[in-house]
């Protein structure tokens, strides 16, 4: 900045209000480029009460960036509607955004960050990077909610595991996502078909599919991970809690646990087979996943249950959309075949440094309460962490009615990773997983591959590991 | 036509097109004016402004980015460590980062030289390559053919990955649609993007297929400024198509055609537009992945801008080695000659 100002001052330029008008805001600019850090600035505070449990000041500004992808804003914005009535003279302003990292990045170092984010997305903010400047949300789950019940004992279990990151409850996760392996229930009783229960089962479908000129599966070059989660799922399942826990931690053998082996061995079979539609590396996912919704030409894909929102419009008529548990590698299971693998996603954050914390806290308390998180589930399809907002037939939906069955048949045995997303794996794990699905490689390399990238984390002293218990 | 110049390309900064010399060249000095208001206010507003705005959004994001490239920084914190040249080793032992850099090496050297190969055969055809009796001229309709060849160029790079995304497509795409439908059942549901031995070649293909209508106008227009007579000369003399485009067009054109190289490299060197579109992950085993994909992962999904600044380094680094280099390899082949018309 030396420079600047001397070559200015020595010509004399620049003099007029020109001058100061283009200067003044760009220093400012750079000041904040220059990752010099604001001071915490917290606003004035106001009295705590039931309905005030974060002692959010009278007449505040709520300022929140919700990312808007496939669930829109709109639900935000009811919730915020509620927050006005509930707090007359404040005002919730609800932007949204498509790119949370790179419009946020700014913010945060420049230490005037929004009072709640929704961060989601592919462009979201890697957690490791920002979890020592967020607010622990124990308070609001602890925190009554609308209707005068304690909002934790409201929520269905294991949910807020994924925003627990070392002990800290840093982002509470507002959609609860059940992974599964989908199909059309239409189309395998128009067969005689029955869903699998393990994978020596599943390679006789393949079979009878073949013979009737259908595939097992489709994928597309983006979402071939899907197919690792699959795999993950059924490893756990057959190998227990240590198998998760290995992988979440990064441990030397982790993908060559016996269990992991055991359902890469069933899957290369299946791939080896032909089962697979060929040429998924070079497809999009979406005209993947059409393949299997509108064509049939395949019977299962295993994907979280966004599908049938993401799908609806190229969703063949009376498809009827279901989910079933992954299979498992035996009978004999640690986790019984009903466990499924259950992450609450769309995690929202409240940074320490934002002016109105309390205001981003209660915004969330009013969106777990049971008004509008059933907007949620009826408007979007998709169940919130909120037990109990989804009637017996679904809002219509076949695939919503499953996802409460498979929660309730799961009971306790629900479970998630973060490993994957928290160090930014999924990208170099595509690479890996298009090459084995495609049938270009095997069991060892693809152990090796896997291994290779949670390898790389771990000897990377300048990534912050979190440890899971 | 005698007097028509060329710029010499010594001095000018090598971006410039093939522009006649309108005026005669200043030789007489002129003594130095007292300093007025007049001429400190037009200096200041001229010069001194762009020159501000420069430092400022230009020259200073670099010291920036050089200076982040030295730290631990996470990008969302405002607490950096210093340290030191860790994030370059980092760098040069991680074999993605390799493979991407490869990547890029690979394009620098295909790119261009496809590229400007068939813009200058193409440029040559519907300027001069017409019927061999009568006036110089192009094909027939050549007109027509420019125009279409520059119908690529005018739609965006985004969407032109998209409908190539499209038209590779295994199972619904066109490409393949007319492969098997010619009865090469071999590519029925090949993936063009998927396979490693042919996703890169595609994919230069549609980035060449975007931009050789662009350059064979920008050719166009120099070997317009060639004059006829140099042609029917060389005619007359029995040079056929072929040595009149070797040994009069090429040397006349020498200037754009280094331009266009330039341009064409620092395209394959950034490439993230198409590569992005095509292949957002990086292709299978990573054959498509190029610096600015790995950068953009690195600073914004991993959240390591210290390391991802570092990449930006040594990407301007490549870039401006490159430049130098053509500008080497044209000097020592006898580019700096003057070539007066």
């Amino acid at each position: 900045m030396n420079v600047q100002h001397q070559s200015v001052g020595r010509r004399g330029f620049l003099r007029g209000a020109l001058a100061a008008a283009v200067l003044v805001p760009m220093g400012g600019t750079i000041a904040s480029c220059a990752a010099g850090g604001g001071g915490t600035t917290t606003g004035p505070t106001g009295t705590v009460s039931d309905t005030n449990p974060f002692g959010m000041a009278e007449k505040a500004t709520l300022d929140a960036v919700i990312f808007k992808g496939g669930y829109g804003i709109d639900y935000v914005e009811f919730a915020g509607k509620i927050f006005e009535k509930t707090h007359e003279g404040s005002t919730a302003k609800i932007a949204p955004s498509t790119d949370i990292a790179q419009e946020l990045q700014p913010r945060f170092v420049g230490g005037n960050p929004p009072d709640l984010i929704d961060n989601s997305g592919a462009k979201s903010i890697g957690f490791s990077t920002i979890l020592a400047q967020l607010e622990d949300l124990t308070s609001v789950v602890e925190a009554k909610n609308l209707e005068g019940k304690v909002i934790k004992d409201t929520l269905y279990t294991g949910v807020l595991a994924p925003g627990t990151f070392d002990g800290k409850l840093a982002a509470l996760n507002y959609v609860l996502t059940v992974f599964a392996v989908w199909y059309s229930d239409s189309l395998l009783k128009e067969n005689g078909w029955t869903v699998p229960k393990t994978w020596d089962e599943m390679y006789t479908l393949g079979e009878q599919a073949k013979a009737k000129g259908k595939y097992l599966f489709v994928w597309g070059k983006e979402a071939a991970s899907y197919y690792l989660w699959m795999m993950m799922e059924s490893a756990i399942k057959e190998g227990g809690d240590e198998v998760r826990l290995a992988l979440e931690n990064l441990k030397e053998d982790g993908w060559s646990h016996p269990a992991v082996q055991s359902v890469f061995t069933a899957m290369d079979k299946i791939v080896k087979a032909g089962f697979f539609k060929p040429g998924g590396s070079g497809t999009q996912f979406t005209a993947a996943q059409a393949q299997w919704t509108n064509a049939q030409e395949a019977l299962f894909y295993p994907s979280g249950s966004w599908i049938e929102n993401e799908m609806k419009d190229q969703t063949k008529a009376g498809f009827n959309m279901t989910g079933a548990p992954v299979p498992t590698v035996t009978t004999g299971s640690k986790l019984p075949y009903t466990a499924i693998h259950s992450a609450a996603g769309e995690p929202y954050i409240v940074p320490s440094q934002a002016k109105n914390a309390a205001g981003g806290k209660e915004l969330l308390r009013i969106m777990l309460s049971k008004e509008a998180a059933t907007n949620f589930a009826k408007t979007k399809l998709a169940p919130t962490i909120v037990k109990d907002t989804i009637p017996a037939d679904g809002f219509g939906s076949t695939a919503l009615v499953s996802q409460t069955k498979l929660l309730a048949d799961a009971g306790e045995d629900i479970f998630t990773w973060n490993f994957i997303d928290l160090y930014g794996m999924n990208k170099d794990q595509l690479v890996v997983m298009n090459t084995f699905l495609d049938g270009k490689s095997d069991v060892a390399t693809l152990t090796s591959a896997l291994q290779n990238i949670t390898d790389k984390v771990r000897n990377d002293s300048s990534v912050k590991k979190i440890e899971v218990k | 036509m005698t007097s028509v110049k060329t710029q010499q390309s010594r001095n000018d900064d090598g971006l410039a097109a093939v522009v006649p010399a309108t005026a005669p060249p200043q030789l007489v000095k002129r003594r130095r004016k007292p300093l007025t208001w007049d001429k400190v206010s037009f200096f200041a507003v001229f010069l001194g402004l762009p020159l501000a705005i420069y430092l400022l959004f230009v020259i200073w994001p670099f010291v920036q980015a050089f200076g982040y490239s030295l730290t631990d920084w996470s990008g969302f914190s405002p607490n950096q460590n210093f340290i030191g040249l860790e994030n370059y080793t980092k760098i040069f032992t991680d074999d993605i980062f390799m493979k991407a850099m490869g990547n890029n090496i690979l394009l620098v050297i295909f790119l261009p030289i496809i590229t400007i190969i068939l813009s200058l055969v193409l440029a040559s055809l519907v300027t001069v390559g017409g019927s061999s009796k009568g006036q110089i001229k192009g094909l027939r309709n050549s007109s027509f053919y420019r125009v279409v060849s520059f119908f690529p160029y005018t739609i965006p790079a985004i969407a032109i990955g998209i409908m190539w995304g499209q038209i590779y497509d295994p199972s619904g795409g066109l490409l393949n649609g007319i492969l098997t439908g010619l009865g090469f059942d071999q590519f029925k549901d090949f993936a063009w993007l998927g396979d490693k031995n042919t996703a890169m070649i595609a994919t230069m293909f549609v980035i060449v297929w975007g931009f050789v209508g662009f350059y064979m106008v920008l050719f166009v227009a120099g070997i317009k400024g060639i004059p006829a007579e140099l042609f029917e000369a060389a005619r007359i003399d029995g040079a056929g198509r072929f040595r009149t485009a070797v040994s009069i067009t090429i040397p006349l054109i020498r200037d754009n055609i280094q331009t266009a190289y330039i341009y064409m490299g620092i395209l394959a060197l950034d490439a993230f537009v198409y590569m992005a579109a095509l292949n957002s992950g990086g292709g299978p085993d990573n054959s498509t992945l190029v610096m600015a994909q790995q950068l953009f992962f690195t600073a914004f999904s991993k959240g390591q801008f210290g390391l991802a600044s570092a990449m930006g380094v040594v990407l301007a680094v490549a870039t401006l080695i490159f430049s130098g280099l053509v500008f080497l390899v044209n000097r020592l082949t006898g580019g700096d000659k003057d070539v007066s018309l």
